[in-house]
């Protein structure tokens, strides 16, 4: 079954571009050039990915990412133009899994959708513990005391990884290779704020981390 | 009536007399009559010390008294001061020192009252003066007349008597004398009354000598005796002090001669100067208090002044400095049409021009800032379509026929530099728009350098150089933005990889205390004086012939030079025609930090050397000394093992 992927950009021909290289790479894209009409085609179409540009007609990039993460864990990725730290730290804050900047090669675009939509690869029946935290992995389920918490396919990605080598401490490259699926350095930006992102929500407390722990000039590591 | 005459007096002839050269509080004779008259002696000095010694007296016994207690104080102080409060004197000598220095309130205040005080003392002494003088001369004066007066009596008394027995004559003379005192209470004049020795002593002669009560021939000066005694007629005076109780009054002396039944008589008239005495000390105790009141109400309206005239200047000072400090928004407080509300009326228009300018530029740079911003968006969107869409034309290339697959090929190498062109636009306006911050945190120069050297293989590969290490060091945490650094290092071995001739490249790196310095030689076809100086222009090329090959922008030193010049380093270029360049990098290991030496050469110590005189270039940015490395003519760098 092929992918489905949601492109929300205003440019037309850029629109049309990215379809003609995702049709030929096996995807089947689904257009909306209007922010305000986006949850609702998102809703509509059920796409396994979002293509996002940051800036928008109507809505905001941000906005809309904002409002199709809050109703779904579809992955996101960016398309953006500026490269400014400010608004790129803003659209992962939003909810974006990644970024791709313009202007893009193909292969690079085609590259990071693939990377999201990596299938759970048929994960073998696993339960991990980091701190009170209990992690399911072929179910796609974390729990603390029974609770069910909602995670992000990235955001799981992230703990199962730091979960799986409690003993490692992860620098923020190795988790850009293993969880994002870059083969070069990139921006380390993502680690932090996803890390924050999953931090908010399996964190008794934020601001005094027990799962995810930050190792100073180093990375993160897991809690005991 | 005959004159009166003033007796010289010798200055040391006054035995206990005060020293004569106190001038200021003594009064002067010169009122006495013309000197030069024929048989008079001539009144060149005046005695009227004596007039002052009880008021010295009683000043020096105050003062005296004064300074006993301040001595005592400052001893104390002193005593317990030297060891407990000596720091504490120090600075508050220090303190004064700094108030005289830094406050012009403090040194006008003090300088009016020193000149307040000095004027004080000079117009009060001679205020004093005077007053003593016309004290005196008055009742000199009076002094005089009465005594005319008074001799005649005595002289009419004395000739008109009837010299009968001894008993009755001396009732005769000392009524006359006594009646000379004067009636009533007050003894208005004392007398001397002696018989001038040397004289032939007639038989009837009772009388030798009478005085007044305590008194003696030896109140009266010796001069003024001699006077009297040499003399016709005349009438002398002069300055003496006499005895009345305990204490010694000043008075004055007034000889004439009269002459009783043959017998001639020296009789001295004493005027009790005591009266002018104490209207002089009070005139002086109201100078004083007067002076002392007057002098700091003076200081008092003196800070009063300044103050007023000074706080405006501080004001402005203090508001300056928030100027300076960047409170822009800062301005004088305007009262009045004086001069000083013009002076803060004009700061307040310059602040405001200041602000404007200040504003506008801001403006500027934000709206530059913005125009690139909206500029990378805007062409950023139709360049990603249209890289898109050759990349796509380029991946089918096969199907073409020769001529549109050599477009294809075109387009697609084209539209990435052209994309390369358009990033370094945008970096470089970002520059200029002061738009480029420092994202500097302490990292590993190693882990950059080999990130470098690694990114670049495939090129150095393609060339065929070798890229060679060389370090002593393992391990140099810099303070820096390592994107940038990347940046800068990544265009300096492309650019040693694109010029190296194939030959190695080599990389090496030092560090010393406060700076670490990184290099990279190519021994390829160098560059002269003038490319040299050059190579950080914008779009400048070594050759415009050679064909570009790796596609650079023309951009990426000018972009090294910026990022150079954001972290507070050096970017430095040396070459020579035919024996390759070097470029070096020095960055301060912390931010903010100096450097005053780089860790590597510039010119390598590898150049051979030809006949001709070397070709010697460099391009100096940053704050580096003039001529910087020159100053290291042989290999002091820490790093022995440069470029080799």
């Amino acid at each position: 079954m092929k992918a489905r992927i949601l492109v929300v950009d205003d440019d037309e021909a850029l629109a049309e571009m990215i379809g003609i290289v995702l049709r030929n790479d096996g995807f089947e894209p689904v257009f909306c050039a209007d922010g305000g009409q986006a949850l609702e085609i998102f809703r509509s179409s059920k796409p396994d990915l979002v293509l996002l540009d940051l800036m928008l007609p109507g809505s905001d990039g941000i906005e809309v990412c904002r409002q199709i993460r809050g109703e779904s864990d579809v992955p996101i990725v960016m398309l953006t133009a500026k490269s400014d730290t400010s608004d790129v730290v803003r659209g992962l804050e939003s909810g974006a899994d990644d970024y791709v900047p313009k202007p893009f090669k193909p292969a690079e675009l085609v590259a990071r959708v693939r990377a999201r939509l990596r299938p759970g690869d048929q994960k073998a029946p696993e339960t991990l513990r980091i701190a009170d935290v209990t992690i399911d992995v072929a179910g796609h389920l974390v729990t603390r005391g029974g609770e069910r918490i909602s995670l992000t396919p990235l955001e799981f990605d992230l703990l199962v990884a730091l979960a799986r080598k409690p003993w490692q401490v992860f620098t923020r490259e190795l988790l850009l290779e293993q969880v994002w699926g870059y083969r070069h350095a990139a921006d380390t930006r993502l680690v932090n704020v996803h890390v924050q992102r999953l931090r908010s929500k399996i964190e008794r407390d934020p601001e005094a981390p027990e799962v995810v722990l930050t190792v100073r000039g180093v990375g993160y590591k897991a809690g005991s | 009536m005959s004159a009166i005459k003033q007796v010289p007096e010798p200055t040391a002839g006054k035995p206990g007399g005060p020293d004569r050269s106190d001038a200021g509080l003594a009064t002067s004779g010169h009122a006495a009559p013309q000197a030069g008259e024929p048989g008079h002696v001539a009144p060149e000095h005046t005695d009227a010390h004596a007039l002052n010694l009880p008021w010295l007296m009683s000043r020096a016994r105050i003062w005296i008294r004064r300074g006993l207690i301040l001595a005592l104080r400052v001893s104390r102080l002193v005593v317990t001061g030297v060891r407990q409060i000596r720091p504490g004197l120090r600075f508050l000598r220090h303190s004064l020192l700094r108030r005289w220095r830094r406050s012009l309130e403090f040194r006008t205040v003090l300088m009016t009252l020193v000149l307040a005080i000095t004027s004080f003392a000079v117009v009060g002494a001679y205020l004093s003066n005077q007053i003593a003088n016309n004290l005196f001369q008055e009742r000199l004066a009076q002094a005089e007349s009465e005594s005319s007066y008074n001799v005649k009596q005595v002289q009419d008394t004395f000739n008109g008597a009837q010299v009968t027995d001894q008993s009755s004559v001396i009732t005769l003379v000392y009524d006359t004398l006594n009646a000379v005192e004067g009636r009533g209470d007050v003894i208005q004049r004392r007398y001397v009354f002696e018989a001038m020795p040397e004289q032939t002593k007639p038989r009837n002669r009772w009388v030798e000598s009478r005085a007044s009560d305590q008194l003696t021939v030896r109140v009266i000066p010796p001069e003024l005796r001699k006077a009297v005694q040499e003399s016709g007629t005349d009438q002398y005076w002069a300055s003496t002090e006499f005895p009345v109780g305990n204490e010694d009054r000043p008075g004055i002396a007034v000889g004439n001669k009269v002459d009783f039944n043959g017998t001639v008589y020296e009789l001295y008239l004493i005027y009790d100067l005591n009266t002018a005495q104490q209207t002089l000390d009070e005139i002086q105790n109201v100078l004083w208090t007067g002076g002392v009141a007057l002098v700091l109400m003076i200081g008092a309206i003196a800070w009063y002044v300044t103050r007023n005239v000074v706080s405006p200047v501080s004001h402005a000072a203090v508001v300056s400095e928030k100027l300076a400090a960047g409170q822009l928004q800062e301005r004088m407080v305007v009262k009045g049409e004086d001069e000083v509300a013009r002076l803060g009326a004009s700061f307040n228009h310059m602040a405001a021009s200041l602000q404007e300018q200040i504003t506008q530029l801001a403006t500027l740079s934000q709206m530059q800032q913005r125009f690139v911003s909206d500029v990378s968006h805007e062409l950023r969107t139709p360049l990603t379509t249209v890289r898109m869409a050759a990349e796509v034309l380029y991946d089918a290339r096969g199907d073409f026929d020769p001529m549109n697959k050599r477009s294809a090929e075109l387009l697609y190498n084209q539209v990435e530099r052209f994309q390369s062109l358009l990033s370094d636009l945008l970096e470089i306006s970002r520059f200029d728009a002061g738009a480029a911050v420092l994202d500097a945190e302490p990292q590993d120069i190693f882990q950059v350098v080999g990130h470098v050297i690694e990114g670049a293989s495939p090129v150095a590969a393609e060339y065929g150089s070798e890229v060679r290490l060389n370090t002593r060091q393992k391990s140099i945490i810099v303070e820096m933005d390592s994107r940038r650094i990347d940046r800068i290092l990544r265009n300096l071995l492309l650019n040693a990889l694109e010029h190296g001739d194939g030959k190695p490249v080599n990389v090496s790196v030092a560090a010393n205390h406060d700076a670490v310095a990184i290099s990279v030689r190519d021994h390829g076809i160098g560059m002269s004086q003038a490319e040299a100086a050059r190579v950080f222009d914008r779009f400048w090329r070594a050759d415009p012939a050679r064909a570009r090959t790796t596609g650079g922008s023309g951009l990426g030193l000018s972009i090294a030079a910026e990022d150079t010049k954001l972290h507070g380093g050096w970017l430095q270029a040396w070459g020579r025609k035919g024996s390759g360049s070097n470029f070096r990098l020095t960055l301060p290991l912390k931010q903010g930090g100096t450097i005053l030496k780089s860790p590597l050469q510039l010119e390598p110590a590898d150049i051979e050397l030809p006949g001709a005189a070397p070709e010697r270039q460099m391009l100096v940015l940053g704050a580096e000394p003039a001529a910087p490395s020159t100053a290291e003519p042989s290999s002091t760098a820490p790093n022995s093992g440069g470029p080799s």
